[in-house]
């Protein structure tokens, strides 16, 4: 870094500059990537080996074992389902209603909504460990809506970084493009639909991303609300195998990591399809159209 | 909830003028005195608000309210004797060593991965957003931990901290004994490491998506002037990101002081002795395994006023984001 | 922002006084009802036992068209019991739950949680015709029965034969009877470098890790006393002070390991020996050769005599149940001499019944490795049944951490202090 440093009349970052980027990114990549490597390893051993050379792969010890395993006791295609539906509709309700608070809390001037942010606020302080029995009881109690789906939607259905989040954003576009919008006679929603939306595609992304991770690893929630094998997702299914697995399997560890890469991988798979959409939206372009 | 009753003596004229929208000014200003400037705001905010009400508000009150009360949970019908017990639950949760140790130690991992937190993932974000090849690739793989289901990465984490792990391999004659882990002076410090390290893909993501933002002309007219790489990452991108850096600040702290699934399953219940007990893992303890949640809401409420104080001085600090 | 928490917190207390306090009122929930129908129940989800329980209950519905029973699975480990107090809280508990943890009954029950067996007719008399003297640890402080006495998994240790074999050591009659005998086995075991360890159990500090390092050398070395007994704390005492040196030695010469393994340590070769039920055979499965001792006390008793932890898993029938009778019915049902031989059958867990070697001679002819098992289950020690059980293990859990597995603490001030607080905790229930 020190050679731009010295030549700061240059336009463009020097050569030293991108190969330290580069380093840094790669590094930054390895240390990211191992863990999910060493997963699919472990998962493929036929006998665990946690020594350090058991982090490379051993052709003599390579198995689908593991797999065979999982998909022999559990439903896959019925936890996936219900993963979808859970997931999908957490993601629906907050992306919807999650977007329209976040912009009116952010563009919008009316009564109550420092109050409203201050309660968004509150909902990341409080530990959920404080309110998962008296939610319980509310949801399953009062509402009636133990083993269905919308009772293990509803606790997650509007998430409130991602309200928080789809705020932020808001703030940062420059104030006078809606109001030129507003000036030509848009609607308030039209504002909304035709200009704070396609400015902030990427914090849109970031929020879908964000949020299907909640819903999708979640295990405790939907574990409680539902003792009906039929509507739990994978993640509670996984858990139930990994928590009674070692009875069966050949390699417990290797069960557990084979678990976690059938829950991790449409996850990630989703990411590698959505990520190119997650492209840069030019403010400047925005000021013209 | 008096905000939406009308705030005027003469209640029902006054409302009627305003539903039909005639253009009587007193109305007008009346109802922009009620409601705001934008009542739409309200009508759009609306879903959120019932939902947090429906959902939020009602066990947290509770929560509060049993905080006061010697409280226990029972089967609906029961009957069961739950008197009033002022600051009981306070003073039982203040005098417990156990509790101050447990603050204490959440106190070491904010100090730790809050900096850590905001600044690697501003660097390695504004380093993303200028990669010109591989940007997926990066994208992918710095999202992976955050995806990957805590079961598994707390095995790959043991297995690289553990006594005979690869770290410690590396590490040869330095490596710590007791090793990391069981080592009352780094295991919060480690597991301040790990969830560094398991939540940075979130973080920048969030960065991304600001740095996105940032105005090229911006970066242009800097380098006009004659700014090198290093002086406009300070002159443009921090102060253009800083909403983000707020919002990063807040979540991170806020995560932070609500850590559970680490010590829980990292150091197998909070050791060694307590090292890495966190005030949610008491909580967790006093009120789901042993059955007092009266005590358990109460070093809650202590939290969540605690964080709260923090969050407040951080925007102080941060400059707020509003202006 | 303070002043909009404030009003936040003011719209939100408005709100509980309209929505109120939904508990409260209505009849108790210990005595039974007399309904009969449709039941549902839990249990545990590993394999070997959800094929008994299928069979089960497969045999009670094709002869009570009427009363039939579905079930659901929960898991088998801790979590199983926040499931169970969220149940209870909710009123949506089912009948019967195949899984109940002795330590979490005392907290259930003043929940108003469970119903009690002796308000059945018969009900003690069941109990204690089926499981003889042991069933008395089961008891609460009242005298009746809020669990029904189920099925135990005796502590004893296991030996891996290959590693005893390669250290030099005998592996068909180990050294492990005495204290010193089972240190200096231990000392062998490592220095041979069969394995890392001798014995490696969990050194992490949740509540019930003790009922599986200091609590079942401490039945033995006192022929059978419970941790606390008549409200008191019994373990300020030599016997303690031995157990507890025991296990000090272990740790502070490296023959057992302070750092938690990830996965089963007796599997992956990792210790030479473990400290387990039954249930564990399953795990061990065709990878280790693996042979069975009681565990050892200070001066080495015989086996006949000695005791150890049950690690018992009961059955409880909760107070939401509708169909109380009918559930009642199918636990008398489920644990019939048949059924328990299934159980044993099946899982390879004791059925908590007197005689259980006489009962079920075939089996143990079949099976000579368990015999050892079913003679232990004769002899076994469950958790106290007292108020604030999980607090107790938890503080004797910290302390026990601190002074014997990390040594920072001295074990003689470690054991008046638990026994201490653990005296305030009885009284306080």
């Amino acid at each position: 870094m020190s050679a731009t440093v010295a030549t700061p009349k240059r336009e463009k970052p020097g050569r030293g500059g991108t190969v330290l980027r580069g380093v840094v990114l790669i590094a930054g990549a390895l240390v990211f990537l191992f863990p999910f490597y060493y997963m699919v390893i472990g998962s493929l051993q036929r006998t665990p080996d946690s020594s350090v050379t058991g982090a490379f792969p051993n052709i003599a010890n390579l198995t689908l074992d593991n797999y065979e395993a999982i998909n022999s006791r559990i439903g896959l295609l019925t936890g996936l389902v219900n993963s979808g539906i859970f997931t999908g509709g957490v993601i629906l309700g907050t992306v919807v209603f999650g977007m329209l608070a976040g912009y009116t809390l952010s563009v919008l001037q009316w009564r109550g909504r420092g109050v409203t942010f201050a309660l968004a606020l509150l909902v990341q302080v409080v530990p959920f460990q404080l309110l998962m029995i008296p939610l319980y009881v509310l949801i399953a109690r009062d509402y009636g809506l133990a083993d269905t789906h919308l009772g293990m939607i509803l606790p997650f259905l509007i998430n409130s970084t991602a309200v928080i989040i789809f705020r932020q954003y808001f703030l940062q576009v420059p104030k006078e493009l809606f109001d030129a919008a507003r000036i030509d006679g848009a609607s308030e929603l039209r504002v909304l639909w035709n200009v704070a939306i396609p400015l902030v595609r990427p914090a849109l992304l970031t929020v879908i991303l964000i949020t299907f991770i909640g819903p999708w690893n979640e295990f405790l929630w939907p574990f409680l609300i539902t003792k009906d094998a039929s509507l739990q997702p994978l993640a509670v299914s996984l858990a139930n195998y990994i928590s009674s697995v070692a009875a069966s399997a050949a390699n417990p560890s290797g069960a557990v990591l084979a678990g976690a890469v059938v829950l991790a991988a449409p996850a990630v798979a989703l990411f590698i399809v959505f990520q190119r959409y997650f492209t840069s939206t030019d403010i400047g372009s925005g000021v013209k159209g | 909830m008096t905000a939406t009753t009308p705030a005027a003596p003469p209640g029902a004229v006054p409302r009627k003028a305003d539903r039909r929208g005639t253009a009587s000014p007193g109305g007008g200003r009346r109802k922009r005195k009620l409601l705001g400037e934008n009542p739409l705001g309200l009508l759009f905010s609306a879903p959120y608000l019932v939902f947090i009400i429906l959902v939020f508000a009602y066990p947290l009150v509770f929560a509060v309210w049993m905080s006061f009360q010697d409280y226990f949970f029972a089967a609906p019908g029961a009957v069961v004797d739950r008197p009033f017990a002022g600051l009981d639950n306070y003073a039982r949760v203040l005098q417990d060593p156990a509790v101050w140790r447990a603050f204490g130690n959440v106190g070491i991992f904010l100090i730790i991965n809050v900096p850590l937190t905001v600044i690697l993932s501003l660097l390695l974000a504004s380093a993303l957003n200028r990669a010109v090849h591989a940007r997926a690739f990066f994208r992918v793989a710095y999202y992976v931990p955050y995806v990957t289901a805590s079961v598994a990465i707390v095995g790959v984490w043991l297995f690289l901290f553990s006594g005979n792990g690869l770290v410690n391999n590396v590490l040869g004659p330095l490596a710590p004994d007791p090793s990391w882990l069981i080592n009352s002076q780094l295991a919060m410090p480690s597991i301040a490491l790990f969830v560094t390290w398991k939540q940075l893909g979130f973080y920048i993501l969030l960065y991304l998506a600001a740095l996105q933002n940032v105005p090229k002309e911006l970066y242009e007219s800097a380098s006009t002037d004659g700014a090198g790489p290093v002086r406009s990452f300070f002159s443009v991108t921090i102060p253009s990101v800083r909403p983000a850096t707020v919002l990063v600040l807040l979540l991170s702290t806020v995560t932070g002081a609500n850590l559970f699934t680490e010590p829980y399953l990292l150091t197998g219940g909070g050791g060694p002795n307590g090292a890495s007990t966190s005030p949610v893992l008491l909580m967790y303890q006093r009120g789901i395994e042993q059955g007092n949640p009266d005590v358990a809401a109460a070093i809650g409420v202590i939290l969540v006023v605690l964080v709260m104080i923090i969050a407040f001085i951080q925007r102080k600090l941060a400059g707020g984001d509003e202006s | 922002m303070q002043r909009r928490m404030t009003a936040a917190a003011i719209a939100a207390a408005g709100l509980l006084a309209l929505t109120g306090c939904t508990s409260g009122g209505g009849g108790g929930g210990n005595t039974a009802n007399a309904e009969r129908g449709d039941i549902t129940i839990w249990y545990s989800n590993n394999e070997a036992e959800i094929a008994w329980g299928e069979q089960m209950i497969e045999a009670w519905n094709a002869d009570n068209p009427d009363e039939q029973i579905t079930a659901q699975e929960i898991p088998a480990g801790s979590s199983s019991e926040e499931v169970i107090g969220a149940a209870i809280t909710a009123g949506n508990a089912p009948c019967l739950i195949f899984n109940t943890s002795p330590a979490a009954v005392p907290q259930f029950e003043k929940q108003g949680g469970l119903v009690s067996l002796s308000s059945f007719e018969g009900g003690d008399d069941y109990i204690t015709e089926r499981s003889g003297e042991l069933a008395e640890q089961y008891a609460s402080a009242d005298g009746s029965y809020f669990q029904m006495p189920w099925k135990s998994n005796p502590v004893v240790i296991f030996y891996n034969k290959a590693m005893f074999a390669e250290a030099g050591l005998d592996p068909e009659a180990p050294a492990l009877s005495t204290y010193d005998e089972f240190l200096e086995t231990s000392r062998t075991l490592t220095e041979a470098g069969v394995a890392p360890f001798a014995i490696n159990p969990a050194p992490t500090s949740e509540f019930f890790q003790s009922w599986f390092d200091f609590y079942p050398l401490y039945a033995a070395e006192t022929g059978g006393e419970l941790l606390v007994e008549d409200g008191a704390a019994t373990f300020d005492s030599d016997a303690g002070a031995a157990v507890a040196d025991f296990w000090a030695t272990m740790y502070s010469e490296g023959l057992s390991g302070q750092e938690q393994y990830p996965g089963d340590s007796f599997v992956d070769g990792e210790s030479a020996m473990a400290i387990a039920g039954p249930w564990a055979i399953n795990y061990y499965g065709e990878d280790v050769d693996w042979g069975v001792v009681p565990v050892p006390t200070s001066q080495g008793i015989s086996p006949e005599e000695t005791y150890t932890f049950s690690d018992a898993k009961n059955i409880g029938l909760y107070s939401a149940c509708e169909n109380q009778a009918t559930a009642w019915d199918v636990l008398q049902f489920a644990t019939s001499e048949e059924q328990d031989g299934q159980l044993l059958e099946l899982t390879g867990q004791m059925p908590i019944r007197q005689d259980l070697t006489g009962t079920y001679p075939d089996y143990f002819e079949a099976n000579p490795a368990y015999e050892i098992f079913g003679d232990q289950a004769e002899r076994t020690v469950e958790v106290p049944n007292v108020a604030n059980s999980v607090e107790i293990w938890q503080t004797f859990r910290d302390g026990y951490s601190s002074a014997v597995i990390f040594g920072d603490d001295d074990v003689p001030a470690f054991l008046s202090d638990a026994a201490s607080s653990i005296d305030d905790l009885v009284a306080q229930g």
